[in-house]
């Protein structure tokens, strides 16, 4: 380069168009020192080398050593307000922030310290104390398959309930089905409770898939979640055809191989047909139908075969299934352990209820008096049949509290129905006649204790507190474990826990042989319905991983390793004056339904299933995955505390959580300007948005307004981004580390373009982020409609933009590249790339040829072109 | 209207009052007859640069702004720096709402002001001078323009030859307290956005415009032509041996004479109640040394002597150099509270330390007025206070803790009445009383 300049300095003639742009990109090349001196740094007890100038920031941040930021903008200089990159350096009492504070020889750097991270997690904390808006609905984190909850009730809310119950089969194929047996653990933590009362969350994908089961009535096919896959040719079997199975098969077959499930029954359904009753799941409206839609993805069904009887794993295996769900569940009720337990009259709950499910009633059941002991819904569904059939007297027994109680929502439907209910009492002995046939139950108070590993009181016996109930018969509903016998014949490395249960992983589901994966109450234990379904759709996926070749351990620890689920931030309530009261499900009058099978909820009309969903606070953050303050509120466990006692009915509030809650503001959305969103609830006050729109793009719209903890980084007087030099640009939505400043996801209806106005300057083309319209031989125009943009911020922010300098290379190169092919351009074309002065001293006439000649500058001057 | 300046008595050197008469307009005659800018053309005539900034820093001389910075080291990191263009900025912001002292000193002799000011420009090399004064002191405003044209008519400053093309520019600045702290006041001066800046660097490597600039407050300023014209010997024979000089304080509250004094550094704060101060009316239940962000000294606390170390050790901070005397209708926690909402009100919002967990500290406090105090408020308070504080950005932050952490430390039992028995010592204060409620 110093070789040519003096070169070009003294030549007399124009210099040649290379030349010119040499020299631009000469002078307008940052004149930085290409090396700065180095020296040593010590950070976190290793040695690095920083060169000078380099903040501690810029330093680790190379080497890798991650340090939390939220204000830092990489394009400026350290700001400093978030106070998060703080270090500890060696001989300083108080720590200084790395991202302002250079690197000097010899420092001894320490970015992880007890102090440090105290620091840091006050100051998320203090940011969530006046961080009024939300992450991840806390409904969506509790639903053990992490439905959209939000996504749903949204199509719900505009009567688009096809699309609501297909935005439930992404994660649950089964929303009528679920919408009657789910215990809703969704709806425990609400935030609309904080308002007044939770959504009716359940009651809601009821009423969607209920329309879509009605539409399916009249031949139109359910919504699929997704795109059915080409066949793989890849064969799965699935035994068990019970909510876990049937998930499996329905995500599997989706996925493109071909699935047969087994079942031991005549029909499908396990614990959905065999235990749950009809009036609380009609068997074949809903269940049936709904199942339909997993046969018709090409998913076959072999009944009356049973694993361990009728076939084993080797049998399968050897049968070229490329892959084996066990999904049995759990069918072996636990005994009670106590002495009269095989008498006469005490009978398995599940047998019972299989009986009264297929519509018969159990032999000489009428008239009689029932004692249930138990208090889970196995408890609660013996409970209601029995007085459906007939018995005179029925007393449910729990030896816990009632609010301890897995199924204790229905406590109070049970009792209106005529049963009765004794908590805290468990049974000592059945009480016989000499022909051993039962006559009633002793039981003996319990006390209780202390907190067992669930949470909740472990009961304790008190001494002489015991009592007898009468009664003709027992009904042992208190728990169930799986099936397990099918183990010992044909299924060599497949093991069992020592709880007795299948052996399969958390996260991949397989057992101890390729091949063979476990998933639901066989292998957790009995648990509810949305439990199971969740084991199916993630088992599905680990066998679709499976059969792809992927290598399974390392999924797990990838799973393992990852960033734990968070639970909801802890963050402010949400305070609104108006109160809608939730809107319930109706039922028929006890008397009516105690001798009926038939459903007893009456189901919402389509304005109540609208308004209701309308309730819906759509606390899901557009910004989610992109937020830093997200990632590191978990990261510094300023969220809250995982380890919530299952099934308690005891749901924490957030903001109790909070060391620092306070008054908080409430801000006003601003969604006036076209292309960015502003949320100034969510805003940090970090200020790299008004730092980027005045120092690197010039437009200075946003300032910090008003003095102390009013504070907020918004426009002048907070009004409309309309009002500001604004010039769409997107900086500052793209540096803003939370959703307070987003890119609008927009509805696009559809686009007039008027084509004969249309002057083709292409800035359309050049704006669109989707290709939508681009330049083809004719300039076509797409008239598409875009019902969900997807927008894509990190795919937008690593869009390559056009530098000046990356300009001026471009159009050389295409200069070059046009010279070369001998193509004729008007010479205006290249008058706004080189700047006056800077593009030699000659102005080429606009014909051929002349390009040698000196010319007098005139207008300003032009880079030379020489034509060959 | 300003206060009245109190006698110190004999015993009690004046250096930065020396000259000062009130009730009279001052004018550079009268000054001069009294010794005013013979410092300085001692220094530019017979003088170094270098000779000068060695008597600065051998008379040991602080920043009287509060942090105690030696001034000699301050003028030589500055003089070292390569960049040829260096500013000096007199900070005469005075944030303190109550304060007058730094504005008393600008009404009453501000040549001393204006010929410190072109002192350690001359020391520095600079050839602009920014006199800050708040735009709510329009009169010591006017006084110092006033000198700065006597001063140019003179020749001393603003000539066209060498080191007498110094331009001293008189600014009037608005804002909020935080426009006090240094890196502040230079941004506003700047006309940028008042939010303080990280140091290191420190302005005297990096302030205004991004050159190296002297930030000094007018204290220290006013004290460096006294210095120059006696030498660095005398000043270390005034006040303590360790922190030598004099320096102004205001006294204020429940103090028999009200006033404006200067002490010797040193002087336990006893001394100056009761000596200039004419003794307390009533009885003495605290005094507030430094302002919003100083801290309350206890009755028997009143021994620490005026040193920046010793202030800081028990609790309180230069600051301002207000003492505030209080009696028993005072309620300490009320006060600390109020004190640190106002830091909050006033704070610029740029960090989340400040903008958020002063605001806590002050919700904290406000707790304890109305008795809604949860059991571990107190603990919470100091986790949050040294939290606040080592995250800090600038001294309103760092300090913002200061009146509540000493009343937690010296005036425990006042704590305990608001949340545990529910009652208000002193009776400002009307406090839930768990207690009552329980057992009602």
């Amino acid at each position: 380069m110093t070789d040519t300049l003096p070169e070009i300095i003294h030549q007399p003639s124009s210099p040649s168009p290379d030349e010119a742009t040499e020299r631009l990109l000469t002078t307008q090349s940052p004149q930085r020192r290409q090396v700065s001196p180095e020296f040593a740094v010590e950070i976190d007890g290793r040695q690095y080398t920083a060169r000078e100038g380099q903040t501690i920031l810029d330093v680790c941040r190379d080497v890798g050593i991650e340090v939390p930021t939220l204000c830092y903008e990489p394009k400026l200089p350290g700001f400093g307000a978030c106070r998060m990159c703080v270090v500890e350096v060696e001989g300083e009492d108080t720590p200084p922030i790395s991202c302002s504070r250079d690197a000097e020889e010899g420092m001894v750097v320490r970015t992880q310290t007890p102090r440090l991270r105290e620091i840091r997690k006050t100051n998320l904390e203090l940011i969530f104390s006046d961080h009024n808006a939300y992450c991840l609905p806390p409904c969506q984190n509790k639903c053990p398959s992490h439905i959209d909850i939000p996504g749903f009730l949204k199509a719900n809310t505009e009567g688009d309930f096809v699309e609501s119950t297909r935005v439930f089969k992404r994660t649950i194929p089964f929303p009528s089905v679920l919408g009657r047996v789910c215990p809703a653990p969704c709806e425990d933590h609400c935030r609309r409770d904080e308002v007044e009362e939770a959504i009716a969350i359940r009651d809601s994908h009821r009423y969607a898939g209920d329309q879509v089961l009605k539409a399916q009535a009249e031949g139109v096919a359910p919504p699929l979640p997704f795109d059915q896959q080409p066949s793989t040719g890849k064969r799965v079997a699935v035994i068990g055809s019970g909510p876990s199975g049937m998930s499996a098969a329905y995500y599997l077959a989706l996925s493109g191989h071909e699935v047969t499930v087994m079942e031991r029954d005549p029909d499908p359904g396990g614990m959905l047909r065999y235990g749950i009753p009809e009036y609380r799941l009609p068997k074949e409206r809903i269940l049936a139908a709904e199942y339909q839609g997993v046969w018709d993805l090409g998913v076959q069904l072999v009944t009356g075969v049973e694993l361990g009887t009728d076939f084993s794993i080797d049998d399968l295996q050897n049968e070229g299934y490329d892959a084996v769900l066990v999904a049995i569940g759990c069918y072996d009720t636990n005994k009670l352990g106590i002495p009269g337990e095989d008498a006469d009259g005490v009978i398995d709950g599940l047998e019972y209820l299989r009986i009264a499910t297929l519509g018969l009633p159990y032999p000489d059941h009428k008239g009689k008096r029932v004692v249930v002991i138990g208090g889970g819904f196995t408890s609660m569904d013996c409970s209601r049949t029995s007085v459906r059939q007939g018995c005179t007297e029925v007393t449910l027994v729990y030896r816990r509290d009632m609010k301890d109680m897995p199924a204790a929502d229905e406590v109070h439907e049970m009792l209106e129905e005529g049963a009765r209910a004794i908590f805290q009492a468990s049974p000592t002995r059945v009480v016989v006649d000499k022909h051993d046939k039962v006559t009633g139950v002793e039981f003996q108070r319990m006390a209780l204790g202390e907190p067992d590993a669930s949470g909740r009181r472990r009961p304790q016996p008190v001494e002489g507190t015991e009592f007898i109930i009468d009664c003709d018969r027992v009904l042992l509903a208190i728990g169930q474990g799986p099936q397990l016998g099918w183990l010992e014949n044909g299924a060599e490395g497949i093991e069992k826990t020592k709880r007795w249960r299948l052996d399969a992983d958390a996260v991949t589901f397989g057992t101890g042989r390729a091949g063979v994966f476990g998933a639901g109450d066989v292998r957790t234990g009995a648990a509810t319905v949305v439990e199971a379904i969740a084991e199916g759709r993630r088992a599905s996926y680990a066998i679709d991983a499976y059969l792809q070749g992927q290598d399974l351990e390392e999924i797990r620890t990838r799973q393992t390793l990852a960033e734990p689920q968070p639970e909801f931030l802890s963050i402010v309530p949400y305070t609104d004056e108006v109160k809608h009261p939730r809107i319930r499900l109706r039922a028929m009058p006890a008397e009516e339904r105690n001798d009926s099978y038939i459903e007893y909820e009456i189901p919402y009309t389509a304005q109540e299933a609208m308004a209701e969903s309308a309730r819906c606070l759509q606390c899901t953050c557009e910004a989610i995955g992109y937020c830093d303050l997200r990632r590191q509120g978990i990261e510094y466990g300023t969220t809250l505390q995982t380890l919530e006692p299952k099934r308690t009915g005891i749901s924490f509030r957030s903001v109790s959580e909070n060391r620092f809650t306070g008054y908080n503001h409430d801000y006003i959305r601003d969604d006036s300007h076209a292309f960015i969103l502003r949320e100034p609830s969510r805003c940090i006050d970090c200020g790299r948005c008004a730092n980027v729109c005045r120092e690197v793009v010039g437009a200075a719209c946003y300032d910090f307004m008003r003095t102390g903890f009013d504070t907020l980084v918004t426009t002048p007087l907070d009004m409309s981004l309309n009002t500001t030099p604004c010039v769409s640009c997107g900086r500052c939505a793209e540096t803003c580390p939370t959703g307070a400043l987003m890119p609008k996801p927009r509805v696009l209806e559809q686009y007039d373009v008027d084509e004969s106005r249309c002057i083709l300057c292409g800035i359309c083309v050049d704006a669109c982020p989707y290709d939508a319209l681009r330049c083809g031989p004719d300039f076509e125009l797409a008239h598409e409609s875009r019902a969900e943009p997807q927008i894509d911020l990190l795919a937008i922010a690593d869009i390559e933009r056009d530098s000046e300098l990356s300009y001026v290379r471009k159009e050389r190169d295409w200069l070059s590249q046009a010279q070369a092919g001998g193509r004729d351009f008007p010479q205006e074309r290249l008058l706004p790339v080189l700047p006056a002065g800077l593009a030699g001293n000659g102005k080429t006439s606009t014909g051929n040829g002349a390009g040698d000649t000196p010319a007098g500058g005139a207008g300003g001057g032009a880079a030379s072109i020489h034509h060959k | 209207m300003s206060l009245p300046i109190l006698d110190g008595g004999k015993d009690w050197p004046q250096v930065l009052l020396a000259r000062a008469t009130e009730g009279k307009l001052p004018d550079i005659e009268a000054a001069e007859a009294k010794g005013a800018w013979e410092a300085f053309r001692k220094a530019t005539g017979e003088l170094s640069p270098e000779v000068v900034l060695h008597t600065i820093a051998e008379s040991g001389l602080r920043g009287r702004g509060g942090a105690g910075y030696p001034t000699g080291a301050k003028w030589r990191d500055c003089v070292t720096q390569p960049d040829p263009v260096h500013y000096v900025v007199a900070n005469g912001f005075e944030a303190d709402p109550g304060a007058q002292v730094d504005r008393t000193l600008m009404e009453l002799d501000p040549q001393a002001v204006v010929e410190g000011t072109a002192i350690a420009a001359w020391v520095v090399g600079a050839e602009q001078a920014i006199i800050a004064v708040s735009s709510s002191a329009p009169v010591a405003a006017e006084r110092l323009r006033v000198a700065v044209e006597e001063a140019e008519a003179r020749g001393y400053v603003g000539g066209d030859a060498d080191w007498r093309s110094l331009r001293i520019e008189v600014r009037e600045v608005t804002g909020s307290f935080v426009v006090g702290e240094e890196t502040v006041l230079l941004r506003a001066l700047e006309g940028q956005r008042a939010q303080p800046d990280q140091r290191p660097p420190h302005p005297s490597r990096s302030g205004l415009w991004g050159k190296p600039t002297v930030v000094n407050n007018v204290k220290t300023l006013a004290a460096v032509p006294w210095i120059v014209a006696h030498g660095a010997g005398a000043y270390t024979s005034l006040g303590s041996a360790e922190t030598p000089g004099t320096t102004l304080v205001q006294l204020g509250g429940v103090v028999r004479k009200p006033g404006v004094v200067e002490v010797p550094l040193g002087t336990t704060v006893r001394q100056i109640l009761d000596g200039p101060g004419g003794s307390v009316q009533g009885s003495l239940k605290a005094v507030l040394v430094g302002g919003p962000t100083g801290g309350f000294l206890p009755p028997d606390g009143l021994d620490t002597p005026l040193t920046y170390e010793d202030l800081g050790q028990a609790g309180a901070v230069a600051g301002s150099g207000t003492l505030l005397a209080l009696d028993e209708s005072a309620c300490l926690v009320e006060v600390a509270t109020l004190m640190t909402r106002y830091l909050n009100d006033n704070a610029c919002g740029k960090t989340i330390p400040c903008r958020i967990g002063t605001r806590r500290l002050a919700e904290l406090g406000a707790g304890f007025c109305s008795g809604h105090v949860r059991p571990r408020d107190a603990e919470l308070l100091s986790e949050l206070a040294a939290d606040v504080h080592d995250a800090a950005l600038c001294g309103l932050e760092k300090d913002a803790a200061n009146p509540l952490l000493s009343v937690m430390r010296y005036f425990a039992p006042e704590f305990e009445a608001h949340s545990v028995r529910g009652e208000c010592p002193a009776g400002v204060c009307q406090p839930l009383s768990l207690a009552g409620a329980a057992s009602s």
